[in-house]
């Protein structure tokens, strides 16, 4: 099964994580997803590997970035009607309090679907929704016409 | 008197191996000129999004650019050195990396107030011509961390 025949399949807990262990960064990072109705909550397990602050120690702020870039395109992509590889054109990343080393949690808000470019909204957390580590926004092309 | 181009790529070196997800991505100081750093990271197949183009992930790009631009402060003149924590990072996407290609990301403090630092950088693969992703960033200057002694050499 080739990425495009993947992406055509019902968005499920099956599908996401299947695609998620497909992108070699995503597989890196060790991300799941849960489908609880029309939210998906994503999950970065705890990991030695991604300590930017040794001392504290906190996760490095790029890797809590990069898990809400893929929380992000995932949370879209299963919600295309016909889905296809999201695009990232730019991505806005809001640090509120250092990320612990544990596992990370992120939930996404699709703002608005236009018919070429999605404007998504993404919150990471630790401990609870309501004490986000971070936000951000990035806005995705949905078709390629490069 | 202000620091060598080679003293300062000393210290950063320091200061990006004291940090352990930076080692982890094979991230290295590839120099520093006057008030600007350029780091290397080394393509990986791990760190692929795209498998059918070889494409650095978009995260990845986040992560070296999060690094270069919080770390300009330490080669640059007007700059203590301090542990500056991201306050904001954006990041525009122009174009995909080729795969195979080691990626290079340049930074420059820009504006340096007495508690903020204006950042900005440039990622590119062959070429500064052809940028990958621009970055601009704001990073806040903690004053009470002694970070000479946290990264002296006998420590490291």
């Amino acid at each position: 099964m080739n990425l495009s025949e993947l992406l055509r399949q019902a968005p499920d807990d099956r599908t996401l994580n299947l695609w998620l262990a497909r992108i070699p960064y995503a597989a890196y990072l060790g991300l799941r997803a849960q489908v609880h109705g029309q939210q998906i909550l994503f999950t970065m397990p705890r990991n030695d590997k991604l300590v930017g602050n040794p001392t504290l120690p906190a996760l490095h702020g790029g890797t809590v970035g990069a898990f809400m870039e893929l929380a992000g395109s995932f949370h879209l992509l299963a919600r295309m009607e016909k889905p296809s590889i999201p695009k990232i054109i730019d991505f806005s990343l809001d640090y509120l309090r250092p990320a612990r080393l544990r596992d990370t949690y992120a939930e996404c808000t699709l703002t608005r679907q236009g018919r070429n470019i999605a404007n998504v909204s993404i919150s990471a957390w630790q401990t609870t929704p309501d004490e986000p580590n971070a936000i951000a926004r990035a806005h995705f092309l949905l078709s390629d016409y490069d | 008197m202000s620091r060598s181009d080679a003293e300062k790529a000393d210290f950063l070196r320091r200061m990006i191996k004291y940090i352990p997800h930076a080692g982890e991505l094979g991230m290295r100081v590839e120099r520093v000129a006057g008030n600007e750093l350029t780091l290397r990271l080394p393509w990986r197949e791990d760190l692929v999004g795209n498998p059918e183009t070889g494409a650095i992930h978009g995260g990845v790009i986040t992560t070296l650019m999060d690094q270069a631009l919080g770390t300009a402060g330490l080669v640059h003149d007007d700059v203590p050195p301090n542990i500056t924590p991201t306050l904001d990072l954006r990041i525009d996407h122009l174009r995909q990396s080729p795969r195979g290609a080691d990626m290079f990301a340049t930074a420059r403090v820009y504006r340096a107030t007495s508690r903020v630092l204006f950042v900005q950088g440039l990622a590119y693969c062959e070429s500064p011509d052809k940028p990958v992703a621009r970055a601009t960033g704001s990073f806040v200057l903690r004053g009470e961390i002694d970070l000479q002694r946290i990264l002296s050499p006998e420590e490291t």
